[in-house]
């Protein structure tokens, strides 16, 4: 019992170690790493990133997958920024509605996505795939393959405005998961993702509507999405089909790296928090010891298969040979 | 909707061009018959014009395709006419396409193709000319592969050697540093011929600025976000260190303007190359010091336009001295003295050029390492 318990200890804390770790090997090797501004760096880097990892966590917690986030991001921004130059181009008149208006179209995609995985009985990576591959081409429809910029000062100031060395964006950000821990923990749709993850049989014989559960958290994960489509689009002012690029493999290298295992019921929020963070870290981190761009993938990949081999052992318990 | 209508449309006019085309080619070959037999191989007298070529999400095959139609448009026909083959960033597809047109065509195509990959090249050309079809292509070819090989068929390569202008725009900005200070680099795919030569660019011009140190050169993927990120590394490790900005395209210099901007840093010397709109108008306001333009519009027009002709019979390709046959395309500097000069020129209109034309703006013969 004791055994298991330190074991359980470990894993739960191992993703944090991990992250204090590698900021400490990193401060060793360049001091500068832990300024304030290269905090704020990585924080800019890590907050869309963030955004749509939480969305997915809630997918991951269910034991599904969405692999939509890629097209669901390029289609937000892209609509975002062909709304919010419609509205005026400036947050100060009626362009602020773009804002809700992003979020609503990543909402839809995101219920389209579920309503393909559960009523019609498409395993959720593949309709999710398929979903993000329909994003992807709407959003190439729509721009024609060419960039919108989007140069508002005050919606840059997410960006280019600061509060104690970090800048808005960072602070949104950190709003966001906020709400996202509350959905997790004081909402019944929170607990249904991990009853639904921790048991599915179980849950449905208990009376809760599986089906219902499971559209709405990809619902939800969409509306996550769309913000981190917002958060990319004023990180560098451009909204294109390439938006979503690399999203699709930063945010589940991060859930899966931050603790949360990819059959669900186990994980959260935070975990994810520290899991982008790891990634991003990795990521700073390298070029500001100056080693090599590929070094970078090869030891995020390596991770990812320290990260899954922890989580296995951990399973393999509950198993007697 | 309007692609879906549009491709049908486009099937419609490709099968009636097939048709008009087989008819055409019976009679030119009767009339051929006239003038003995070497005319009428030459001569197909409304030949399926296509481009095959990687994806619509990049500017620049935008501006290749554009091209092609414009060149259609100039012959009197819809821009409809010209048949797309989207190769996906796959050379298995790029020739299964091609393959499957020149059955459909009976061989009587005029094909501008960027081959995916330099190996691709060779059965893509052996197939066109096996059909009796034409082929100009442009970027990857490997150095064995030489279109007078092929008598007619394979009409012309062109390709751009961007060592040169890569270091012409590295000398304007260690001339805007002062020739002093330290300069990064930020590098396309890493095994990409261009990111290599770009940087190659950067070296050779820093020979002559004792000065100017390298701080880092690292690969940014030609990806924007990637740039970005890769930028505040950069701001980390060097901090005041950096003087200079070296990218290698324009969509580089995006994401290291915008990491910038966040820092408050709003004045420091980055060029850049590609030529894109977006890039002139930021060097029109100085943002950025130098780009290179490629004019992929010509580009596109003129390699349809080479394997049109040499199809139809306007030229003979094997009478032709090497350097029409294995070309380089045209460079152009854009500063920010002649930034709103060259948009007007290039960008805002579009200059109708002479398809006829065909090696006036390009840049003399392929060199081989």
């Amino acid at each position: 019992m004791n055994g298991i318990l330190s074991r359980e200890t470990l894993v739960k804390w191992a993703p944090l170690m991990v992250l204090l770790i590698l900021v400490l090997f990193f401060t060793v090797l360049e001091p500068r790493f832990l300024s304030v501004r290269n905090l704020a760096r990585i924080s800019v880097s890590a907050a869309p990133a963030l955004m749509v990892a939480l969305g997915v966590t809630f997918i991951i917690i269910m034991g599904s997958i969405d692999l939509s986030m890629e097209g669901t991001v390029s289609v937000s921004a892209v609509i975002f920024a062909f709304a919010f130059l419609y509205l005026g181009g400036t947050l100060f008149g009626l362009a602020w509605l773009a804002l809700p208006l992003a979020v609503l179209v990543g909402a839809v995609i995101g219920l389209i996505n579920g309503i393909v995985h559960v009523k019609l009985r498409i395993p959720s990576f593949m309709a999710s795939l398929a979903m993000g591959f329909v994003g992807t081409g709407l959003a190439l429809l729509l721009t024609g393959g060419d960039r919108i910029r989007v140069e508002d000062e005050a919606f840059r100031g997410l960006l280019t405005e600061r509060w104690l060395g970090f800048p808005i964006m960072v602070y949104v950000a950190i709003a966001f998961v906020l709400v996202g821990w509350f959905i997790q923990s004081r909402t019944t749709l929170g607990r249904n993702f991990y009853a639904v993850g921790g048991g599915e049989e179980l849950a449905h014989a208990s009376g809760l509507n599986v089906s219902k559960v499971r559209i709405l958290g990809f619902m939800l994960a969409g509306m996550f999405y769309a913000v981190g489509a917002l958060l990319a689009v004023a990180r560098i002012g451009i909204a294109e089909t390439a938006t979503g690029n690399n999203f699709m493999f930063m945010s589940i290298t991060s859930v899966v790296v931050g603790g949360t295992a990819l059959w669900g019921g186990i994980g959260g929020v935070w975990n994810t928090l520290v899991g982008v963070l790891i990634v991003n870290v990795i990521g700073n981190g390298m070029v500001v010891i100056g080693l090599p761009g590929y070094v970078q993938d090869a030891v995020l990949g390596l991770l990812v298969i320290v990260a899954v081999v922890l989580s296995t052992d951990r399973k393999s318990i509950s198993f007697v040979k | 909707m309007s692609f879906i209508k549009q491709y049908i449309e486009q099937e419609k006019l490709n099968r009636r061009n097939f048709l008009f085309a087989s008819a055409a080619g019976l009679g030119g070959l009767a009339a051929g018959g006239m003038f003995g037999p070497g005319m009428a191989r030459a001569a197909i007298a409304d030949p399926t014009i296509a481009w095959s070529y990687r994806n619509r999400t990049n500017p620049y095959w935008n501006e290749i395709v554009s091209g092609g139609e414009a060149f259609v448009e100039g012959l009197g026909m819809s821009k409809d006419a010209l048949v797309h083959l989207i190769n996906e960033g796959s050379s298995e597809k790029s020739l299964a396409d091609v393959k499957s047109l020149l059955a459909r065509t009976n061989g009587e195509l005029a094909l501008a193709i960027d081959t995916n990959d330099a190996p691709n090249c060779r059965p893509i050309v052996e197939a066109v000319a096996a059909a009796g079809g034409y082929v100009s292509t442009i970027w990857n070819k490997t150095d064995d592969l030489h279109p007078w090989d092929f008598g007619d068929n394979y009409v012309s390569h062109m390709t751009w050697s961007d060592e040169k202008p890569a270091e012409e725009t590295a000398r304007i900005l260690l001339n805007a540093m002062g020739g002093k200070g330290g300069v990064v680099h930020l590098g396309g795919i890493a095994s990409n011929n261009p990111a290599i030569e770009r940087l190659q660019g950067l070296k050779n011009a820093l020979k002559d600025y004792p000065d100017v140190e390298l701080l880092a050169a690292e690969p940014a993927d030609w990806d924007t976000q990637k740039a970005n990120q890769v930028m505040s590394g950069f701001l980390t490790r060097f901090g005041d260190e950096i003087t200079g900005v070296h990218c290698a395209n324009d969509t580089i210099a995006y994401g290291v303007i915008e990491a910038l901007r966040a820092e408050g840093i709003e004045d420091m010397p980055i060029v850049s190359y590609d030529g894109n709109p977006q890039a002139v108008q930021l060097i029109a306001e100085r943002k950025i010091l130098a780009t290179v333009f490629t004019n992929p519009h010509w580009g596109g027009g003129i390699s349809a336009s080479l394997a049109y002709h040499a199809a139809t019979g306007a030229f003979k390709p094997s009478d032709e001295p090497n350097e029409h046959r294995e070309f380089y395309g045209p460079t152009i500097m854009v500063t920010p003295e002649d930034a709103v000069e060259f948009k007007a020129k290039y960008l805002d209109n579009v200059p109708t050029y002479d398809w006829t034309d065909y090696w006036g703006p390009s840049n003399g013969q392929i060199q081989y390492k």
